[in-house]
């Protein structure tokens, strides 16, 4: 019998067996180039999902992830550079970079929730984005930091590395799988479930014995780390980290992906981030305002499609499998 | 007389020039059902959100089993055993029935572990079932809580009352808008909670309470008027005037209806 859940699994494996051909079907098919773009999918929807974590899971909306992206990213360059540490050493430095910012002002954002929070995360990434304009000496200010990539690997005589397009690919592709598989598995447990909880209803989770302010943290830690390991890879990606990333407006961008995707959904951050890099690469060489289309199709996301296009998929499976099934939608009951 | 499972020194708290609870002092039995009534504004919810810890006192203390426990964060009150219910009805609308009853049994675990699938804790599983099984709530243990009856989330609330393993309940305003069927269903677990737990509760419906409750204190603007056993409130002048006595008192006017 065809299922809901069997649709789903044939999708997503079909899905996986794409992105392992990616290297081979794309140059076949198109511009070798799309490579590269999807390589760049990839690590933007981690960035997506780090947003999603803390707005989808625990009802937090944060404008500020890009100050964890820029950690991981200048955390990298800085540590290829300055320190002259190889690969792995300047990866798990960045991500360090990134967890430790987060764990800095995450101990003061989350003491608020909705607009106020917000706020706090625009003003905590707009201070660090022109602390990192004007510390030239260490940062670069507006020219950036350009880097020789380190070996990824070297065993013996031989060494792979990000200069091999594939290898990059696989090493993007297989890093962002295990950042999404530890999200689902995140997801699926008790935190996950406390995480949830608190989403729908910070008060009555306090009653029941939640220390929400600790948890609100531990999500903060690793949305940050999410953000870091994008920004580490992007570093890695370009060979360069630059301010321009940390300022509000690429977090403005991972939260609309995270949104028009499916915020609370596990793989709406990457059918959101890739819907809209993929109308960018195909619009912006004809149409500079290509940024037009994003904005009207977020509105309309928002008002049509509150869950996102993952959640407008899974409400037409729902009409084709369970017509008379449980209601998708849910009703915020708060008086009789 | 054993130590009392709940005891108020003076209790305070001020809003603004508003005195909501003004030097509350009550002792609360163990082994008792204890019901807070008054009319609105009296300041029994109030009285609630000190005892669980969501608003910071202005005065005095609170003690839970001889445990000075004024000023401890939500949290840390319910760790300690002390659970409450809302009275605007407050469930995860966006979980199923089953995850509310399971992140509620689960919460009191200080490790949450962030990798283990939630399906693999037997023991809270099984547990969950139980509590199904106990509200009548197990055909619908799928569905999101958002979309039950307002009936189904006030058993779901009780269900997670229950599920926590509480030592003392504050039930606040437990039956508020339940049809009269779903009202007996819904006395009939307090009344069986009762023999297990200690449970204080805010309650509007007089039937319910003087069917229910061994202990009934009367509250009103923010002080305790009278408190005594349900023959003795119900003959109290005081009461009477203050309180039953006010012909335009809604609740004075259901309690006729229930006569």
């Amino acid at each position: 019998m065809i299922t809901r859940a069997r649709v789903e699994r044939v999708l997503f494996l079909a899905f996986a067996a794409f992105m392992l051909a990616v290297p081979w079907l794309v140059p076949a098919l198109t511009n070798p180039f799309w490579v590269d773009v999807i390589a760049e999918i990839l690590i933007w929807s981690l960035f997506a999902a780090s947003v999603n974590l803390l707005f989808g899971y625990v009802g937090l909306l944060s404008f500020g992830q890009a100050l964890y992206f820029g950690f991981g990213m200048y955390g990298v360059a800085i540590a290829t550079t300055d320190l002259g540490l190889s690969f792995w050493p300047a990866f798990i430095f960045g991500i360090l970079a990134a967890v430790v910012m987060a764990w800095v002002t995450g101990i003061f954002a989350v003491r608020l929730t909705w607009h106020y929070f917000a706020i706090i995360t625009v003003v905590f990434s707009l201070i660090f984005y022109f602390l990192a304009l004007s510390m030239k000496w260490l940062t670069g200010g507006d020219d950036g930091i350009s880097f020789t990539l380190p070996p990824t690997f070297s065993i013996g005589g031989t060494s792979l590395s990000f200069t091999s397009a594939t290898f990059q690919y696989f090493f993007i592709l297989a890093t962002v799988s295990l950042c999404f598989y530890l999200k689902y598995r995140l997801i699926e447990s008790p935190l996950g479930k406390a995480f949830m909880a608190i989403r729908d209803n910070d008060v009555r989770a306090s009653l029941i014995g939640l220390n929400t302010y600790r948890i609100r943290l531990v999500a903060f830690l690793i949305a940050g780390f999410l953000a870091g390991v994008s920004g580490a890879l992007f570093a890695f990606f370009g060979r360069y980290a630059s301010a321009t990333y940390m300022f509000y407006q690429v977090s403005g961008e991972g939260v609309v992906w995270a949104i028009v995707g499916g915020a609370g959904t596990l793989l709406g951050p990457i059918v959101g981030t890739s819907l809209f890099i993929v109308i960018r690469e195909l619009v912006s060489t004809h149409w500079e305002h290509h940024s037009l289309i994003v904005g009207v199709m977020a509105i309309l996301v928002v008002i049509f499609a509150p869950r996102g296009i993952v959640g407008l998929w899974r409400d037409s499976l729902g009409r084709v499998f369970e017509p008379h099934g449980r209601p998708a939608e849910y009703e915020l009951r708060t008086e009789p | 007389m054993s130590e009392p499972v709940l005891r108020l020194d003076g209790l305070t708290k001020r809003f603004g020039g508003l005195t909501a609870v003004d030097r509350v002092s009550l002792s609360f039995a163990p082994g008792t059902l204890h019901a807070v009534i008054g009319p609105n504004g009296a300041g029994k919810t109030t009285l609630f959100n000190l005892i669980s810890g969501l608003l910071p006192a202005d005065g005095g203390r609170i003690f839970f089993r001889g445990r000075d426990i004024t000023g401890l964060k939500p949290h840390e009150v319910s760790r300690l055993g002390i659970k409450r219910t809302l009275q605007v009805k407050s469930v995860f609308p966006r979980l199923s029935v089953a995850e509310n009853l399971w992140i509620t049994a689960q919460a009191k675990q200080r490790f949450l572990n962030p990798l283990r699938s939630a399906g693999r804790y037997r023991e809270t599983r099984e547990k969950v079932e139980r509590t199904l099984d106990q509200i009548g709530l197990a055909a619908l243990a799928s569905r999101a809580a958002g979309t039950l009856s307002y009936g189904d989330v006030a058993l779901l609330e009780i269900g997670m009352a229950i599920i926590s393993d509480p030592e003392l309940l504050l039930l606040d305003e437990p039956i508020c808008g339940m049809s009269p069927a779903e009202t007996e269903r819904a006395v009939e677990k307090i009344r069986a909670l009762a023999l297990e737990v200690d449970i204080i509760i805010i309650e509007h419906d007089m039937q319910v309470v003087f069917g229910l409750a061994s202990d009934i204190t009367v509250m009103a603007q923010g002080g305790v008027l009278a408190s005594g056993t349900p023959q003795q409130i119900a003959e109290d002048e005081r009461v009477r005037e203050a309180y039953l006595g006010r012909p335009e008192d809604e609740d004075y006017v259901e309690e006729e209806a229930h006569a």
